[in-house]
């Protein structure tokens, strides 16, 4: 259900994403996160078309703790706040992050090659419906993407919505 | 200001050392490798080693985010463009969606060109750069380094009409200037008839499919113009 990818460039670290649909205690999840009982970034799945988005937020953030250049405190937030295509830090939280009445949750973790992430745990602590990750898009909402995102009726013409999406992502800094 | 105390990414020089070089330039080198299960094309500028180191990281900086600004600017305006996945500023590196099933402008129209219905079937390509190029004109991008092996075409499987996209913006800015637009054609021209002899007629055909494309192509065209003739004159003094 869960889904576990290398990031080819830190090839020692991989990330695993999991997906819970009608989950009853987002505010306790929340507050779980703040404590450090859960080691992972809790996002919120309206604005995520796709697991790909999350890994292009997930290496970034690798990358950037790496050289020393993360935008916020910790590697969890840095992957929140890399999933925006803004340089607004609080609203990457706000509209990216769990909210307590969010009623889906993805949760992602990074981990070294070796390691096996504390799947079970996390799978405890949700008291929600484990769903595949795969089914994002039918959790997210593709209108309100296209207007958070500001894409264009001539660019959704000439490529995919998700690589539009990446795109601002990637490029965000310098613009 | 380019913070030279930062670290660069060794591992993203580890992934390239391991990747396929496909083409060493004189700014760039450009390799094939997979990025987060799909295939990616990266562009890794370097450093001149005549050029003084501060001077050489804020120039090679300000390519890339040329280059980046000139992608989104382009894709947004509905000209299509590879994508950009990951860009590590420490060591001038853009992870650019690689197009699959594609061939360079120049390798087509070399290939074309001798089968018997090429000349018609190249009409309508030089039809469709004419007004790509448009297209980017009215948005005010200048590409700054056409050429046809910087356009890619990519083949579709169902039959339908191939995708023509534009690449390699490293060179590229934003200007309204029709002296600009002008010379960004006149680089071209010279390029196109160079490369791919015998071609004038077709050349043609795609400046007057630019000129009905654009909204703004009268002073550009007078600009070509010009420019075609003092480069002419420097010949004939030269
Ligand atoms: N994004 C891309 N996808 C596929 N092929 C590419 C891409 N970018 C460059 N190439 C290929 O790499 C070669 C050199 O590119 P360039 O130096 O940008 O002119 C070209 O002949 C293209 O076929």
């Amino acid at each position: 259900m869960h889904l576990t990818q290398e990031l080819e460039v830190y090839s020692d670290h991989k990330v695993t994403q999991l997906l819970f649909k009608d989950v009853k205690n987002a505010a306790e999840l929340r507050q779980s996160a703040v404590e450090g009982k859960i080691s992972g970034a809790l996002i919120s799945p309206t604005l995520v078309l796709n697991p790909f988005q999350v890994l292009v937020a997930a290496n970034k953030a690798v990358h950037l703790q790496k050289i020393g250049k993360m935008k916020t405190r910790s590697l969890f937030s840095e992957i929140i706040f890399n999933l925006s295509p803004t340089n607004n830090i609080s609203e990457a939280f706000k509209r990216f992050g769990i909210s307590d009445g969010d009623s889906s949750v993805l949760v992602v973790l990074v981990h070294n090659k070796g390691n096996t992430p504390p799947l079970s745990d996390i799978v405890s602590r949700v008291n929600g419906q484990q769903v595949p990750v795969d089914d994002l898009s039918s959790l997210s909402d593709t209108a309100k993407i296209k207007k958070f995102f500001k894409i264009t009726p001539q660019e959704e013409k000439i490529g995919t919505l998700l690589d539009a999406v990446v795109c601002r992502m990637a490029i965000k800094d310098v613009l | 200001e380019v913070n030279m105390s930062v670290e660069r990414s060794m591992e993203v020089s580890q992934l390239l050392a391991k990747a396929e070089l496909l083409k060493q330039g004189a700014e760039a080198r450009l390799y094939r490798t997979r990025f987060l299960g799909k295939p990616v094309i990266v562009k890794e500028r370097f450093s001149k080693r005549y050029r003084h180191p501060a001077l050489d990281e804020k120039l090679t900086h300000r390519r890339t985010v040329q280059e980046l600004r000139a992608i989104l600017r382009c894709r947004k305006a509905g000209i299509p463009a590879p994508a950009v996945y990951f860009v590590d500023h420490s060591t001038h590196c853009i992870f650019l969606e690689e197009i699959v099933d594609s061939c360079t402008v120049r390798d087509h129209i070399a290939s074309t060109q001798q089968q018997p219905r090429g000349p018609e079937q190249l009409e309508r390509l030089a039809e469709k750069i004419g007004q790509m190029l448009a297209q980017m004109h009215d948005e005010d991008l200048i590409h700054g380094d056409l050429t046809t092996s910087n356009m890619l075409l990519k083949h579709t499987v169902d039959g339908a009409e191939s995708q023509l996209l534009l690449i390699d913006f490293g060179l590229s800015y934003i200007s309204a200037l029709a002296e600009d637009k002008g010379v960004d054609l006149y680089v071209l021209e010279k390029a196109f008839l160079s490369t791919h002899p015998n071609t004038e007629v077709l050349f043609e055909r795609l400046l007057r499919s630019y000129t009905k494309a654009s909204k703004k192509s009268e002073p550009v065209i007078k600009k070509l113009d010009e420019v075609r003739l003092r480069g002419r004159k420097r010949s004939m003094v030269g």
